[in-house]
């Protein structure tokens, strides 16, 4: 669980990046383990279907979260910037009946061109990202609504579109499983990032710009171009959170999005990655975006009542920052 | 990737590596450079010194590209350059370290090496690659350190390795080290010394920024000086006295105000540092300020008199050391101790840690006494801090429209002066002034000057922090100087630029320091 | 080893907690489970407050969920799938987005759990039979009422929560249809979205206003739009005539003060109290009307204490 994410590194305090992933992984096992014996209709097959459906949108989302983030930014345009991917993937097929390859390239397109104004924004106009991005998210959530009509647009004349997050290839070929797509997405989408993050320089300079963006300009490294590629890459993923979205809704709702970015942030910190930036994982996120939905569906299960479940939430979030801060100062 | 086995480049009489001619630099407000020249030869280290700010550092960043010239030619092997951004000096053989490490510390010592030229096999980083020719370049310079270490793990020594390492990557020609040694010990310095022979050996054009003299004279060919911005000679490394290099630098045009020195020895001691330690940067520091006294503090940068100044002051933990206030010994171990204990200090960089600059006047003068004006229900006295704010107002006379203007609006000096009346109305009468005029223009100078004499004159104790020997001079009863962490020398009021010079770039105390008391 | 150990011991703390906070699940009653379009908004309290009066009556236990926001289609099916996997007896449902739920309501039938539509209702044949406002009618109602105030004649406005739910459509439709039928002195000059919020609300009510100085009343289609109207009108000391839609603490102040001159008020606690009825009326094998009617009612100052009024009112 610990080659795939972290940069190559086999010596010193990467131990405790892994053992943080441990702590958060432990985490999560801690609560599978906990609502397995709580109740007995969590540990369905059904139920861990669920779970994981739950997770591919505000997986993707996170990990492309994760990827500013680790540059010591933030972008705050990830769940509004989803949206207007699914709306401009509902114009091209919907509205244009464009065939659906043209659709899935739209969306990826539409996300990684935002990311460009973004990330052109922040490196070339000296905007702060927290206000950059908040800026894209207001203008997304609008031009989102501006271009569907502030309807939802349907997706009846795609039949295959559905497929995308609901269909199940590993359930055609193993029907006991029947894994969604959508989850299938969700694990590549991470195997393809956690890849970039290790084994290309884009991913180098990722972590090198959190660690010390002016000691990159020194050595001669175009920060300007490489902020706004990572800028890029996180459009381009929210690009594919769209696509999972509205294919989950068979329709892309132009109204939603905002408060997804707080759910995507809140699974990158739980995941270990710090927020000022030079460390994170992919597979941190992903235990994060996890831990967030096996709470929200396991206390459902136990009929909680929901301003409870939002209490726990919010305690278990402030508990893994803490643990992060323990162990930062063991170092 | 070091440079090894590069044919040697004849030595003398050859066309220098880099000639610098009349180059101009200015910042807003201020000129940093004019008609500057340097020459450096192959194989040659070339020092260059001069006082705080005067130009060397700035010099050498228009040489690396991270600041472009205003005016002036930079030739490089005879050949007219233009070098506008890091990549294209490094690129023209040009490489820097930095004074400031630029390291990126959760990166590993390899992948800082190599950042921006990272070996690729079909677009995917190579990191065996990467750690293979690390290790290569570590081994060339004798160094032991693994190349996957993460560098925020190393000591500063271990990471200025590394930046040298750096450095060396790109086959330089020219090398600038700027303050190399700051963080090093003498094994490490040593180490660094026999690569930096090696490297001269290969015909690399070293600059060597320092201001230490003895390391001046151990390692280098030829030394320039500089002084506010300007050249002012090239003399040979090893036959030029000290001395001789030290009035070049300080120069002989500096007025000195008469100032008036009242005896204070009679004065009970207000403050007493007794065995002041904290690591490398505070070494057994001890002294005392009476009632009625300016004691300078002169050093150059880094030699630890602001570290000297927040670990009394509390800011700092500090490691062993007794402060004693009027005859007793107090536990400080935070800011508010200290202004329990009647310590003020004013910092430095009055913008962060000194003046809320959001604030108006009234409320920075009463922000750290904000007690005295708290009524029954945490309701403030308004009435009362407009009253002491008025009052100091008129008595340091503060030039502002009202009590109730920012302070960000006033100028610098009377910016400073809102902060003296914050300690003042704290009852503090023990006043530690850190670059007490750094950003303040000439005229307000002498205000503040006046102002400290009449805060002395009234019985406060007064240390003053000063990297502009001239202030220090001015106003200070004694002068203490400090050198690497250590104080090396004490001296009366009356000394000259010289005297202080030398301490200040002593490296051990000598057998015979002049303590005046 | 401190850090692991304090973090593990309070994630199974909270899931313990978790564990011991849920309800005994009582084998000889009911467990309905209903997905509501929100949670903290006043109305759907009220509607949980019917589906609580219920279940205390027909000895059932009953959940109540729903989205924070109302655009959060995809929250509101996760929510359903978690209710499926706590495979209840019955489902209450009040689809935020018909189209995107019917997986899980086949899921559902599949699992031959039943499923109640209600307030605004499923767009599917898979609910039984849907507890519902007929908001067409009540909207036409407060057309009437807005009429009868301002004389027959002149030009008024709609503030509306949203184009896309059916009530918000419905509603519109509902007074725009009626006034244009039957009123042709009257003109319905602006009909704005101002997402139900209030505060936004009054921005919008304040542009209509500035823009047409001799408007006459405007209608406010649900309870955050209609309190910005409201907030509008005090703040430009304008005195058009406000009808709303819905209750609440504060809208019931307004109709007090004057401010609001009077209100349409569904039955939410009515609706919650017929959709848990109705699943406990199929799960006993029992026939359903394919709709069934929660009524609606207007009010203003005159009845609102009254009786069969202020039990359908909501804080």
């Amino acid at each position: 669980m610990t080659d795939t994410t972290a940069p190559a590194i086999k010596t010193g305090p990467r131990i405790s990046g892994a053992f943080h992933r441990l702590l958060a992984f432990s985490g999560l096992i801690a609560l599978v383990v906990g609502f397995s014996i709580a109740s007995p209709n969590f540990m369905q097959t059904q139920n861990i279907l669920a779970i994981l459906q739950a997770t591919s949108v505000n997986g993707v989302l996170a990990i492309a979260a994760t990827l500013v983030i680790i540059t010591g930014g933030i972008d705050l345009s990830v769940g509004t910037l989803m949206t207007f991917c699914a709306v401009i993937t509902g114009v091209i097929l919907t509205y244009w009946g464009l065939p659906l390859p043209l659709g899935i390239i739209g969306a990826i397109l539409a996300g990684a061109a935002s990311g460009l104004v973004s990330g052109t924004v922040i490196a070339k106009l000296k905007v702060p990202p927290f206000i950059a991005t908040l800026g894209m998210m207001l203008i997304l959530k609008g031009l989102s609504l501006v271009i569907s009509g502030t309807k939802p647009i349907y997706f009846n004349d795609t039949p295959g579109f559905n497929q995308i997050a609901l269909g199940s290839v590993v359930g055609s070929i193993f029907p006991g499983v029947p894994l969604p797509n959508g989850v299938l997405v969700l694990f590549a989408v991470a195997l393809v990032a956690a890849f970039v993050l290790s084994k290309t320089a884009l991913g180098r300079y990722t972590f090198a710009l959190g660690s010390n963006e002016e000691a990159v300009r020194l050595s001669g490294v175009n920060i300007d171009r490489w902020k706004i590629a990572v800028y890029s890459v996180t459009g381009a993923i929210c690009g594919v959170a769209g696509l999972l979205i509205a294919s989950r809704l068979n329709s892309a709702q132009p109204a939603l999005g905002q408060g997804y970015e707080l759910d995507a942030i809140a699974a990158v910190v739980i995941g270990g990655t710090s927020l000022s930036g030079g460390r994170g994982t992919v597979l941190g996120t992903l235990i994060g975006a996890l831990i967030i939905s096996v709470l929200a569906n396991g206390l459902r299960i136990l009929s909680v009542a929901q301003e409870w479940q939002t209490v726990v939430t919010g305690c278990i979030i402030i508990l893994a920052v803490y643990a992060d801060i323990l162990r930062r100062r063991a170092l | 990737m070091t440079g090894q086995g590069r044919p040697m480049s004849a030595h003398g009489g050859a066309q220098p590596l880099v000639a610098m001619t009349e180059i101009d630099k200015s910042f807003p407000g201020v000129r940093a450079l004019s008609k500057a020249r340097f020459e450096l030869m192959p194989g040659e280290v070339h020092a260059l010194m001069g006082e705080n700010g005067a130009g060397k550092s700035t010099l050498m960043k228009i040489l690396s590209g991270v600041y472009s010239r205003d005016a002036g030619t930079v030739l490089l092997n005879g050949q007219p350059v233009e070098i506008t951004s890091p990549r294209q000096a490094q690129d023209l053989g040009i490489g820097i370290i930095h004074q400031e490490l630029a390291l990126m510390r959760d990166l590993t010592a390899a992948q800082n090496i190599f950042i921006g030229r990272e070996p690729r096999r079909f677009g995917i980083l190579d990191e065996g690659q990467l750690n293979r020719d690390a290790a290569a370049i570590f081994a060339s310079m004798n160094l032991k350190l693994e190349p996957t270490v993460r560098v925020e793990t190393l000591t500063i020594a271990k990471q200025q390795m590394v930046e040298i390492a750096k450095a060396l990557s790109y086959r330089s020609r020219v090398l600038i080290m700027d303050e190399p040694t700051a963080a090093l010990n003498d094994a490490e310095i040593a180490e660094l010394f026999a690569i930096i022979n090696r490297l001269k050996a290969e015909g690399v054009g070293i600059v060597y920024i320092s201001h230490k003299m003895d390391e001046i004279k151990r390692i280098s060919d030829r030394v320039t000086i500089m002084r506010d911005g300007e050249y002012v000679g090239t003399v040979p490394g090893a036959d030029t006295p000290i001395e001789t290099i030290i009035s070049m630098m300080v120069g002989r045009t500096l007025s000195n105000d008469a100032l008036v020195i009242p005896n204070t020895t009679n004065e009970p001691v207000a403050l007493e540092v007794r065995s002041l330690n904290r690591g490398r940067e505070i070494r057994d520091v001890s002294f005392s300020v009476r009632k009625g006294e300016i004691l300078g503090f002169a050093g150059l940068m880094g030699a630890g008199r602001t570290e000297v100044a927040r670990a009394i002051f509390g800011a700092d933990r500090r490691e062993s050391g007794e402060i004693w206030v009027h005859g007793k010994r107090v536990g400080i171990s935070s800011p508010k101790d200290a202004v329990a204990a009647g310590i003020g200090y004013l910092s430095e960089d009055r913008k962060h840690f000194g003046l809320a600059t959001g604030l108006d006047v009234r409320n920075n003068v009463a922000l750290a006494s904000l007690e005295r004006f708290t009524g029954p229900f945490g309701v403030l006295d308004e009435a009362g801090m407009q009253r002491e704010a008025m009052s100091y107002i008129r008595q340091l006379s503060i030039k502002t429209p009202s009590d109730t203007q920012e302070a960000r609006l006033l100028s610098g000096g009377n910016q400073q002066k809102v902060v003296i009346a914050k300690w003042l109305l704290r009852d503090c009468d023990i006043l530690i002034f850190d670059e007490p005029t750094r950003g303040i223009d000439v005229g307000a100078k002498s205000e503040i000057y006046k102002l400290l004499n009449a805060l002395a004159a009234q019985g406060k104790a007064i240390i003053v922090i000063s990297s502009e020997l001239p202030e220090v001079l001015r106003l200070s009863h004694r002068i203490a100087v400090m050198c690497e962490g250590r104080l090396t020398g004490i001296l009366p009021g009356g000394a000259s630029q010289e005297e202080i010079m030398s301490l200040a770039t002593m490296r051990e105390p000598a057998t015979a320091v002049r303590h005046a008391s | 080893m401190l850090t692991r150990r304090t973090l593990l011991g309070a994630i199974s703390a909270v899931a313990m907690l978790a564990a011991a906070n849920g309800p005994a699940f009582a084998q000889d009653s009911y467990d309905i489970a209903l997905i509501s379009k929100g949670f903290q908004h006043q109305f759907w309290q009220a509607v949980k407050a019917g589906a609580d009066k219920a279940a205390a009556e027909f000895g059932a236990n009953v959940t109540f969920e729903g989205p924070e926001t109302e655009s959060q289609v995809d929250r509101q099916l996760d929510m359903l799938a978690a209710a499926l996997s706590r495979q209840p007896d019955a489902i209450g449902l009040a689809a935020l987005d018909s189209q995107a739920a019917t997986p899980l309501l086949e899921q559902a039938k599949g699992a031959n759990i039943p499923i109640i539509a209600f307030d605004s209702g499923v767009d599917s044949d898979i609910p039984l039979t849907t507890a519902t406002t007929d908001n067409v009618a009540a909207a036409a109602l407060a057309a009437d009422k807005m009429a009868e105030l301002i004389g027959g004649e002149g030009k008024v406005a709609v503030v509306a929560h949203d184009q896309t739910s059916r009530t918000g459509i419905d509603r519109v439709e509902g007074f725009t249809n009626r006034i244009e039928e039957a009123y042709p002195d009257i003109e319905v000059v602006s009909v704005q979205y101002g997402g139900g919020d209030q505060l936004q609300s009054t921005e919008i009510t304040k542009s209509i206003l500035l823009a047409n100085p001799d408007l006459k009343g405007i209608f406010g289609a649900n309870e955050g739009s209609v309190l910005g109207v409201a907030n509008g009108k005090q703040e430009l000391g304008s005195n058009i005539v406000v009808i709303g839609y819905d209750s609440g603490a504060a809208q019931k102040a307004f109709i007090e003060s004057g401010v609001i001159t009077g209100s349409i008020t569904q039955n939410p606690v009515g609706i919650g109290y017929e959709t848990v009825k109705a699943a406990i009326s199929a799960l006993k094998g029992e026939t359903l009307p394919p709709v069934i009617d929660t009524g609606f009612f207007y009010y203003d100052k005159s009845n609102m204490a009254d009786e069969e009024i202020a039990a359908v009112l909501y804080d």
